[in-house]
């Protein structure tokens, strides 16, 4: 499906809403809208593969806690975080974990790891 | 540790309070003292799990939790102690600090400086004066944040936000994923009110829909909130008659705005900017009160951390460096804001050593050239009022000065016009 795409790039306060013009297969015949040369790059990567970092919580089993705060270790794809999220809803941690400790790994095979941001020792 | 032996007593341990308490001792300090009201270290940092911390810092895109770990870790490596669950009640203008400890009991003691830390708080729906009902349901942004992250509960499954700070877009996107519907989120201001990568990664990344130039003009509800009303505004914020529409929740947050928490500085005699609603400081962050230096959000409200720790750091070196008997050239130079320039800290310069002017707009304006006096130009795409400017003068610009300046403007002007 040909058409358009909207983005707005993130790069600088500027925010320049960059249009993306895209043919059937999907490929970017032009784009208008930027101001500079990192824009266009941010908003073509934006446009092939976003990827956003999902942070969260998880319940645990600590006397202490309720929740521990977990990342994924790297970006993972945009369209995986509400997948995601579900994965870690079923996660019950066991202290003691300390901060860096894999929670899950390989998040919906994206390679990428959910890791704990803080310890919890009890 | 003896009371009686502290050199620098910080108050607060969130990012500007271990960044002041760190850097004081590394600076030469042998005692510092870190008073905290809550049971660990790390302030509001825990319940911010989401990333973009440390960026400009530490090069490494962290969320809160890690970042106040870096620190928290750092503290203990360089033996700065923290005094826990400990309330400040009280300063004196003699530097005498009052507080009540589940630790310590009543304590008083002198010590040779203090940092302020204290961080900022939220404004409340009391600073608005919506009309309506008062029921259940209707809650800062921050409160919400630490209900979902720490506390573990949802506040409500179907949400309208007021106001988009940045805590307001990161807890639209939190609950979103939690599993709350937000339908909305309600700005009177024709822009975001927090930082833009906010907008596009809680925002447009989960179609949550912004109403600019709106607000919220009635709230329903009797045992707990059912809906409210949102009103188009004009020019003036003023809502416009015919526009409301009734939208059904269950829960309001409201994200309008933090103020520093300056009880304490008052007390103690420090005085304070009406704008920034911070103490008034020099470039070593001094106040008029000697002894007495403030950094972080109870200066003014930054919207990174990296600059809060940064600031803090000045502010936590100068202490040391007081309580060891230092001095430093007075802040004889005052920076005064024009032309779209809402507010610049420091307040004060001495124009002998370099210094970064953290500074904000009134409005957003484009195309724009940034004037510093006669030392500096500096040409800008946007200024937003959301995003906070920050500027070195070095001590070659600084040279450039005429012997003799009491008063630097600050002007932002717009190009091409006269």
């Amino acid at each position: 499906m040909s058409g358009e795409e909207r983005i707005v790039c993130i790069g600088c306060p500027m925010g320049c809403a960059v249009t993306l013009t895209i043919d059937d297969d999907r490929e970017v015949v032009s784009i208008a809208g930027h101001k500079c040369k990192e824009g266009e790059k941010y908003v073509l990567d934006e446009y092939k593969s976003p990827v956003r970092t999902l942070t969260a919580t998880v319940l645990t089993q600590s006397s202490s806690q309720k929740l521990l705060a977990v990342r994924t270790t790297a970006p993972i794809p945009k369209t995986k975080l509400v997948p995601g999220i579900m994965a870690l809803a079923k996660v019950r941690t066991k202290p003691p974990i300390k901060i860096g400790d894999v929670i899950i790994s390989n998040l919906l095979d994206t390679g990428v790891d959910v890791a704990a941001t803080s310890d919890m020792p009890f | 540790m003896k009371l009686q032996d502290v050199d620098v007593a910080v108050i607060g341990s969130g990012p500007a309070g271990m960044a002041a308490a760190i850097k004081a001792k590394e600076s030469g300090a042998k005692s510092v003292l870190i008073m905290e009201r809550a049971e660990q270290m790390g302030g509001l940092l825990h319940q911010c799990v989401h990333n973009g911390f440390g960026l400009l810092y530490f090069s490494e895109d962290l969320t809160g939790p890690e970042y106040a770990h870096r620190f928290m870790e750092k503290a203990m490596d360089v033996k700065v102690a923290p005094l826990l669950e400990t309330m400040v009640t009280k300063i004196s203008p003699e530097r005498e600090i009052t507080a009540i400890s589940s630790q310590a009991g009543y304590i008083t003691f002198t010590p040779k400086s203090i940092v302020l830390a204290m961080g900022c708080r939220e404004r409340s729906r009391g600073a608005l004066n919506i009309p309506g009902t008062r029921p259940a349901g209707i809650l800062t942004a921050g409160t919400a944040q630490r209900f979902v992250n720490v506390e573990g509960f949802i506040p409500g499954k179907k949400i309208v936000i007021l106001g988009s700070g940045d805590i307001g877009m990161i807890m639209a996107r939190r609950l979103t994923l939690e599993g709350a519907e937000v339908v909305a989120v309600v700005e009177i201001l024709p822009y975001i009110g927090g930082l833009l990568r906010n907008e596009v990664q809680c925002l447009h990344d989960f179609n949550i829909s912004l109403l600019l130039e709106h607000t919220v003009t009635q709230i329903y509800g009797e045992q707990r909130i059912e809906a409210v009303t949102v009103a188009r505004v004009d020019s003036n914020w003023n809502p416009i008659a015919g526009t409301g529409r009734r939208i059904e929740c269950d829960t309001l947050l409201l994200s309008i705005g933090l103020i520093p928490e300056n009880e304490l500085s008052s007390m103690a005699g420090v005085e304070l900017d009406p704008v920034t609603g911070g103490p008034i400081v020099g470039e070593v962050r001094q106040t008029n009160v000697p002894g007495i230096f403030a950094g972080g959000n109870v200066v003014h409200v930054h919207d990174l951390v990296d600059n809060v720790s940064w600031e803090s750091e000045l502010a936590g070196e100068s202490a040391a460096r007081f309580a060891m008997g230092a001095k430093w050239a007075e802040g004889k130079i005052i920076l005064k804001p024009g032309r779209n320039i809402r507010y610049i800290v420091p307040h004060t310069i001495s124009g002998e050593r370099e210094v970064t002017l953290y500074l904000r707009v009134s409005d957003l304006e484009e195309g724009v050239r940034l004037k510093i006096g006669g030392i500096m130009s500096k040409a800008l795409r946007i200024v937003k009022p959301s995003e906070m400017l920050k500027i070195e003068l070095s001590t070659a610009q600084l040279r450039k000065l005429k012997e003799g300046t009491t008063e630097i403007v600050v002007d932002c002007e717009k190009r091409g016009s006269r």
